[in-house]
């Protein structure tokens, strides 16, 4: 009898042992990388929309510049640095690169156990209604307790939680192995697209320097003298724009190349148990992409 | 003044054929003029705009510094043009990446798809029990 009750406790930790020590570790650095991944996804999605802003002032100022001369600028001659279809492109791989990470993560934390966790205590609590009609209709003699059946219920959520985790940690660092070749394709590509945007950027603020300098040399003294000390002060502030907003960029991209590097780690760790070079780039990771996107908000308000 | 001018002359002549090559008539992903796909000759434009920027703050005279920003607005459309051309050239190949990330994410749906299954076999099984406790109760009530 006292064998009976202890068998049940026994397997319960044998198999939680199981189960929790072997996934920790991936949980953990999933779970690091995918909020790291996430905040590079949305400053890169900011930079984009920001970069696109910037353009369209700077043909804005142009047309402007060219208004009352002998050749105007037809407005329709305005189109965006990147069309729709370029930022949707973008977009949906940046939030293809959002869902993997936080995919992994969940996988590997086993975000499923909840459901787990109902049907284990749906078949203890079953195995005890089964135990008393087995009492009332034959002569056996069964009886199964509230806590057997409770200690079922943990034994079957501990198996459930050994094989889920077996299944993780058979194919996930696969997944993620697979996946290495791709995310590197990706920091290449928004790294080269972010040379282009830096390179544009600096002569937009260029065009707008120049433009703001014509409009007030042209105004002459039909801007009275507070009016005229406004615009003049505003040059400095493009130009401060202008550096802060390349200081944004290639530290974006900085962050992009240590989002790859990272996850070539994590790569490398899913297979291994050495991780702690990973937890460096991780943090390293998140400390460059926690600063960008502190930066966003004071460009944002600066530029008001 | 006149150095200033002959820039200005230099750099309208042959700003107008490029930006008529780089801008054809919206096809789904234009290439780069021919010209463009050399550095030297786009990294030549670049220093144009430089130092055309620099004669335009040097400039005291306003049609002198009109004529030099006339002429530094052509290059700066130019390589304006030339920059969206990379970035569309760019969309196609996220675009192609694009297919091999949700290949990826649809492995790691598989995945989950099967840890259900396993969630899934566990409620099967409490199913099953609980049907044989029903039988099992109404079982004296038909003998």
């Amino acid at each position: 009898m006292r064998n009976r009750k202890l068998l049940p406790s026994l397997l319960c930790v044998c198999l939680l042992w199981l189960a929790g020590c072997s996934l920790s570790p991936l949980a953990r650095n999933t779970a690091a990388f995918s909020s790291a991944a996430s905040l590079v996804v949305e400053n890169t999605q900011n930079a984009y929309r920001a970069a696109v802003r910037l353009n369209e002032k700077a043909q804005a100022s142009l047309l402007v510049a060219r208004f009352d001369t002998p050749q105007p600028m037809d407005p329709h001659s305005i189109r965006p640095l990147i069309d729709e279809k370029g930022l949707k492109a973008r977009s949906d791989v940046l939030d293809g690169l959002r869902t993997y990470a936080q995919t992994i993560a969940d996988l590997s934390s086993g975000v499923s156990s909840p459901k787990l966790d109902e049907a284990a205590a749906a078949c203890g609590s079953n195995l005890k209604s089964l135990g008393d009609a087995l009492a009332a209709s034959t002569p056996i003699g069964i009886n199964v307790t509230s806590t057997e059946a409770n200690a079922a219920s943990t034994a079957l959520k501990a198996l459930g939680d050994f094989l889920v985790s077996r299944q993780v940690k058979s194919s996930v660092p696969r997944v993620i192995r697979d996946m290495d070749p791709n995310i590197d394709a990706l920091s290449q590509l928004l790294s080269n697209d972010l040379e282009i945007l830096r390179d544009q950027a600096g002569r937009d603020y260029e065009q707008l320097l120049a433009q703001q300098d014509g409009f007030i040399r042209h105004a002459g003294t039909s801007l009275s003298a507070g009016e005229r000390r406004a615009e003049i002060e505003r040059l400095p502030r493009i130009l401060a724009n202008k550096k802060a907003t390349d200081d944004m960029l290639a530290d974006l991209q900085s962050s992009i190349q240590k989002l790859a590097v990272t996850h070539h780690a994590l790569a490398v760790a899913a297979t291994s148990k050495d991780s702690a070079s990973l937890q460096a780039r991780i943090a390293d990771l998140r400390a460059s992409a926690e600063g960008l996107a502190t930066f966003y908000e004071s460009l944002s308000a600066s530029s008001k | 003044m006149p150095p200033k001018k002959i820039s200005a002359k230099k750099t309208s002549s042959p700003a107008q054929s490029p930006v008529a090559a780089a801008t054809p008539p919206a096809p789904p992903a234009p290439a780069l003029p021919p010209a463009f796909t050399n550095p030297d000759i786009v990294d030549a434009y670049k220093a144009l705009y430089d130092i055309l920027g620099r004669a335009y703050w040097d400039a005291s005279d306003l049609n002198a510094k009109d004529t030099i920003q006339g002429a530094r607005d052509h290059i700066y459309e130019i390589l304006t043009d030339l920059n969206r051309a990379r970035l569309e050239a760019n969309t196609a190949l996220f675009l192609a990446l694009k297919s091999k990330i949700d290949d990826n994410n649809k492995a790691l749906d598989d995945i989950k798809e099967k840890i259900n299954s396993i969630t899934k076999n566990i409620s099967t099984a409490s199913s099953v029990i609980a049907a044989i406790a029903k039988v099992l109760s109404i079982a004296p009530v038909l003998l």
